[in-house]
C-alpha cells in the first residue's frame, strides 16, 4: 500500500517537473499585470488539480530559474503586509518559449491519449 | 519521508515557522537558506493578510497543506538547488541558455541525467584549459573592477560611520546612522550580485530575513546585534587594500606577460628598438632571446590566468563568510 503510494508520489514529482514551468509561463502570459509569487500560487491553486496542486513552495525556485533563463522579468515593490514583493512579468522570449512548449505539450498529450485509449 | 516530516509539531507563529525552516535547511548553502526564508515569509504574510480574522496558528495550519510544512519546503529547496547547480556549474561546462532552461524546466530533478563524468585530462591540458573557463575572465575582470568598487565601499563605510557616529551627539545622527546601516545592507546585496556574476559563487538574491512582527525599535536593536552588519562593514573596509592589490597584480602581470610576448613584433615590424633592460643594461641583444621571451611571456600569461581564477575562488569564499554568514 505505502509502496504504491510512494510510487505514485514519485510519478507525480516526475510529471510535475516539466509541467510546472509550462503552467507558470501560461499563468503569467494570461495575466494583464505583473504578479508576485503568492498570487501566482493562488491562481494555480484555483484551477490546479493533479500535479499542479503540489506544494506551492516549489513554485518560487522555478520562478527564479525562469527569470535566470531570461524568460521572465521581475521588479521589487514594497508591500504593507510583509517583506517587499518580487513581481514577475513574461517577456518576448518567454512568449516565444511558451508557444514552443505548448506545441510540444499538445503533441505529447495527443499521443498519450491515443496510447491510453481503451484502458479502464 | 512522510513519517518523520510530521514528527515535529506544526509551528503556530510565522517566526516559529521560519525558525523551523531554517533548522530544517541547516547545513545547506547559506545563500539558498536566505532565499528560502524570504520566499516563505512573502507567502505566509500574504496568506495572513488575505485571511483576515483567522489566527496566525490557523493560517499556518492551512499553509502546511498548500505551501508545505517547513521540512517539506526544505526538501523541495534542497532538490531544486542540486538540479540548478548541476546545470549551471558542471565542470568545464559553459553557462548556456539551454542549460538554464533545462534547469528551469526540471525543478524536481530526478529526470535530469547526471552529467557525464569529466574525462581525466592531462596536467598540460589542465594548465592550458584555463583559457576555456569563463570564471577565469570573470575573476580577471573582477580584479580590475575591484579597485573602483573597493574605493567606493571603503569611502562609503568610513564616511557614513564617522558622520553618523559624530552626529549622534545631536539628534540627527540617529536617522543618518539608520540610513547608513540600511545602505550597507543594500550594498552587500549589490556586491553579492557582482560576485555571483563574475566569480560564480552562489550569493543571496534576497535581503536577509528580518522578523517583521517586532516593533521598529526591536528591529533596529537586532540590526546592531546582528554580526552580519559589522562583518559586512569589515568586508567593505578590506575591499580597499584588496582592490588595490588585485588591480596591481592584474595590471602588472598582464602587461608584463603581454610585453614579453609582443616585444619581438615591435623589434621586427616597426623598426622600434625593443629590448629587455635590467638596471639599464639591455640583456636582449642576441636574436635567440626573442623566442625565449615569447615562451616566458606565454607561460606567464597562463600563470596569470590561473592566479586570477585562484584569487576569484578565494575572494568568493571570503565574501561568502563575511556577507552571508548565518
Amino acid at each position: 500500500m505505502s509502496d504504491l503510494d510512494a510510487q505514485l508520489r514519485k510519478f507525480q514529482k516526475e510529471l510535475s517537473s516539466g509541467t510546472v514551468s509550462l503552467a507558470l509561463l501560461a499563468v503569467l502570459a494570461k495575466a494583464s499585470e505583473p504578479l508576485y509569487g503568492y498570487l501566482i500560487a493562488k491562481e494555480l491553486e484555483r484551477v490546479g488539480e493533479g500535479v499542479l496542486s503540489g506544494k506551492q513552495s516549489a513554485l518560487y525556485p522555478v520562478l527564479r530559474n525562469l527569470e535566470g533563463a531570461g524568460l521572465l522579468e521581475s521588479h521589487v515593490e514594497p508591500s504593507v503586509s510583509g517583506p517587499p514583493r518580487r513581481y514577475y512579468r513574461i517577456n518576448d522570449d518567454g512568449r516565444a518559449a511558451l508557444r514552443q512548449w505548448i506545441a510540444a505539450w499538445d503533441a505529447t498529450r495527443n499521443s498519450l491519449q491515443y496510447v491510453l485509449e481503451g484502458i479502464h | 519521508m512522510n513519517a518523520d516530516n510530521h514528527a515535529r509539531p506544526l509551528p503556530t507563529t510565522i517566526p516559529e515557522y521560519l525558525e523551523q525552516l531554517r533548522a530544517a535547511l541547516a547545513g545547506a548553502d547559506p545563500a539558498m537558506i536566505q532565499d528560502a526564508l524570504y520566499d516563505a515569509e512573502e507567502y505566509l504574510r500574504s496568506e495572513l493578510a488575505e485571511q483576515a480574522g483567522k489566527t496566525e496558528a490557523e493560517v499556518i495550519a492551512g499553509v502546511a497543506g498548500s505551501y508545505g510544512a517547513p521540512e517539506e519546503v526544505a526538501e523541495i529547496y534542497r532538490e531544486t538547488e542540486v538540479t540548478v547547480n548541476r546545470a549551471l556549474r558542471a565542470p568545464g561546462m559553459r553557462i548556456t541558455p539551454a542549460a538554464v532552461a533545462a534547469a528551469a524546466a526540471a525543478p524536481a530533478g530526478p529526470t535530469l541525467p547526471p552529467p557525464a563524468a569529466a574525462p581525466q585530462r592531462s596536467l598540460v591540458a589542465r594548465f592550458f584549459g584555463v583559457v576555456l573557463d569563463p570564471h577565469t575572465y570573470g575573476a580577471l575582470f573582477y580584479m580590475l573592477l575591484s579597485l573602483a568598487t573597493g574605493t567606493f565601499f571603503f569611502t562609503w563605510v568610513v564616511t557614513g560611520l564617522s558622520l553618523s557616529v559624530s552626529l549622534l551627539i545631536l539628534i540627527i545622527g540617529i536617522p543618518i546612522l539608520l540610513l547608513f546601516l540600511g545602505s550597507v545592507r543594500v550594498l552587500s546585496l549589490v556586491e553579492g550580485r557582482i560576485i555571483e556574476t563574475m566569480l560564480g559563487v552562489r550569493m543571496p538574491r534576497r535581503p536577509a530575513y528580518t522578523d517583521k512582527s517586532q516593533g521598529w525599535l526591536a528591529r533596529i536593536g537586532a540590526m546592531f546585534a546582528d554580526g552580519r552588519t559589522w562583518l559586512t562593514m569589515l568586508y567593505f573596509l578590506l575591499m580597499l587594500p584588496l582592490g588595490v592589490a588585485y588591480f596591481t597584480i592584474a595590471t602588472t602581470l598582464l602587461s608584463l606577460s603581454l610585453a614579453l610576448m609582443f616585444a619581438p613584433l615591435g623589434d621586427l615590424l616597426f623598426d622600434h628598438p625593443a629590448g629587455i633592460w635590467i638596471d639599464g643594461v639591455n640583456v636582449a641583444t642576441a636574436f635567440w632571446v626573442w623566442p625565449v621571451s615569447v615562451a616566458v611571456g606565454a607561460l606567464l600569461l597562463f600563470g596569470t590566468l590561473h592566479l586570477a581564477r585562484g584569487i576569484g575562488k578565494l575572494h568568493g569564499a571570503m565574501a561568502k563568510h563575511l556577507l552571508v554568514r548565518l
